[in-house]
């Protein structure tokens, strides 16, 4: 079957999805999206997490048909999407955004390649990033957290990430970096 | 995860004759959380278009297809007492994290008959009653507590579906206490139990769940003295009947229960603190 949807502010068509496909499938073997991670497949660990018509939902519980016609977010699409809603887009590594440049498309507004949304920058400074394999789902989760809460209580950010699972960190600089992202958020208000 | 043997998707809207193989894809975070090597064809409600919540002069209507977040944020009319907590009570009783709120579905849960589905002892509890839907067109209704008649079981028919529960207004506008314990906190429940106070009666009831394999709801015209409950909650759930599973030992669930109930008699047997007065 085909499924047209909106994923990082682009319409795509995935053709040919088989019936009993996920989402999450669907984003890493056909929109060429690795960013989600594919762990648990069974909604606990939050590695797969994505925004769906702007909810966070575990991609890999999510029948692709079930997308059609709708929106999705991935964590590639952070960065558009913060400066999309007017915060800073910060830089990256330089290093890394020499090797990813590439030509803009005439017209595009999108983020360059290395610029970062303000929680990917924040993950950074923190040191909230370990084997980064779960970092993806955090991220997602809690850039949706400062979207609609910008001065988040330590149990507001633990309620939001706690469907994300981290084996290396122990959390306690994924919450730092939530703060930092938070206070930063502030300042620029 | 992907269902490697689903070979079809249909619209759930279409009717067809039901297969071997069928299975009614509503939110999909149960069939997609586990290897389903039955399941060849998934019927999607998604396009049914149900009004999630709609508040009648009846009572409260819950799609089978309203999504437990919608449900949790449900802003009640005033005087539906029971809604708050004990909706938002019931949601944090998933074994789940709000993201799986987004898309799990309130009539999912109810259909998957787990003991420990929050979402039954809910609507169990608040009287709530199931409107059945089969392929024919033919409709019928029971009490949710009924509905579920076991550990996965059920009592629906081949190509039947869940298309609502009613939840009566009597019942929201009743007082509620709400107990539930498990192994861990924010486990599965192990004992899930929920009383209610009909303020217009007088009428006390008592709903347990998780503890047994189905709903098992005790019925007063008064609230009853602590033996009492205690004798009735011992004769409706004889030994070898309390649930067992990775979950909780039958016995420790059985204590659960007695002291849940006891503490629900006693918190609702008194009088309720107004506002501004805790």
């Amino acid at each position: 079957m085909r499924v047209t949807f909106t994923v990082n502010g682009r319409e795509q068509e995935a053709d040919d999805v088989w019936e009993g496909e996920s989402l999450l499938y669907v984003l890493r073997e056909r929109m060429g999206l690795p960013g989600s991670k594919n762990a648990c497949e069974q909604g606990e660990c939050g590695s797969c997490t994505v925004r769906l018509d702007d909810v966070p939902v575990c991609s890999c519980l999510v029948a692709a048909g079930q997308v059609q016609g709708r929106e999705v977010v991935t964590v590639e699409g952070l960065a558009d999407q913060a400066r999309e809603r007017g915060g800073r887009a910060t830089d990256g590594t330089t290093l890394d955004q020499a090797k990813g440049w590439q030509a803009k498309p005439h017209g595009a507004q999108a983020a360059q390649p290395g610029q970062l949304a303000p929680i990917q920058q924040a993950f950074i400074d923190a040191g909230a990033v370990q084997c980064g394999f779960c970092t993806p789902g955090l991220l997602v989760a809690a850039d949706e957290l400062l979207e609609r809460n910008s001065s988040p209580t330590d149990a507001d950010i633990r309620e939001a990430l706690s469907g994300n699972l981290c084996r290396c960190t122990g959390y306690e600089k994924i919450l730092d970096a939530v703060r930092l992202a938070a206070a930063r958020q502030d300042e620029v208000v | 995860m992907d269902l490697g043997t689903v070979t079809q998707m249909r619209d759930a809207r279409r009717r067809e004759q039901w297969r071997p193989g069928d299975a009614y894809l509503g939110g999909g975070t149960y069939l997609f959380s586990e290897p389903q090597p039955h399941i060849r064809r998934l019927v999607d409600l998604g396009s049914m278009g149900w009004e999630p919540l709609e508040v009648t002069p009846d009572g409260l209507v819950i799609a089978a297809t309203c999504t437990v977040a919608q449900l949790n944020r449900f802003t009640a009319p005033p005087g539906w007492q029971a809604c708050h907590p004990l909706i938002e009570q019931c949601c944090r009783s998933f074994l789940a994290s709000f993201k799986i709120w987004n898309m799990a579905t309130v009539g999912g849960n109810i259909c998957n008959a787990l003991p420990a589905g929050p979402m039954i002892s809910l609507t169990a509890a608040l009287e709530g009653e199931a409107t059945l839907l089969a392929l024919d067109g033919g409709v019928r209704r029971l009490p949710v507590a009924e509905f579920v008649t076991g550990n996965g079981r059920k009592v629906l028919r081949e190509g039947e579906l869940l298309r609502s529960v009613t939840l009566p207004t009597y019942a929201l506008r009743s007082r509620t206490a709400f107990r539930q314990g498990s192994l861990h906190r924010l486990g599965r429940s192990a004992a899930l139990v929920i009383g209610r106070h009909d303020p217009a009666d007088g009428s006390f009831t008592l709903t347990v769940t998780a503890s047994t394999p189905r709903p098992v709801r005790l019925w007063f015209p008064l609230p009853p003295a602590a033996a009492q409950l205690r004798a009735a909650l011992e004769q409706a759930v004889p030994p070898g009947a309390w649930f067992d599973d990775i979950y909780g030992l039958p016995e420790w669930r059985r204590h659960l229960t007695l002291r849940f109930a006891e503490e629900i008699r006693a918190e609702l047997t008194t009088a309720p603190v107004a506002p501004g007065e805790e």
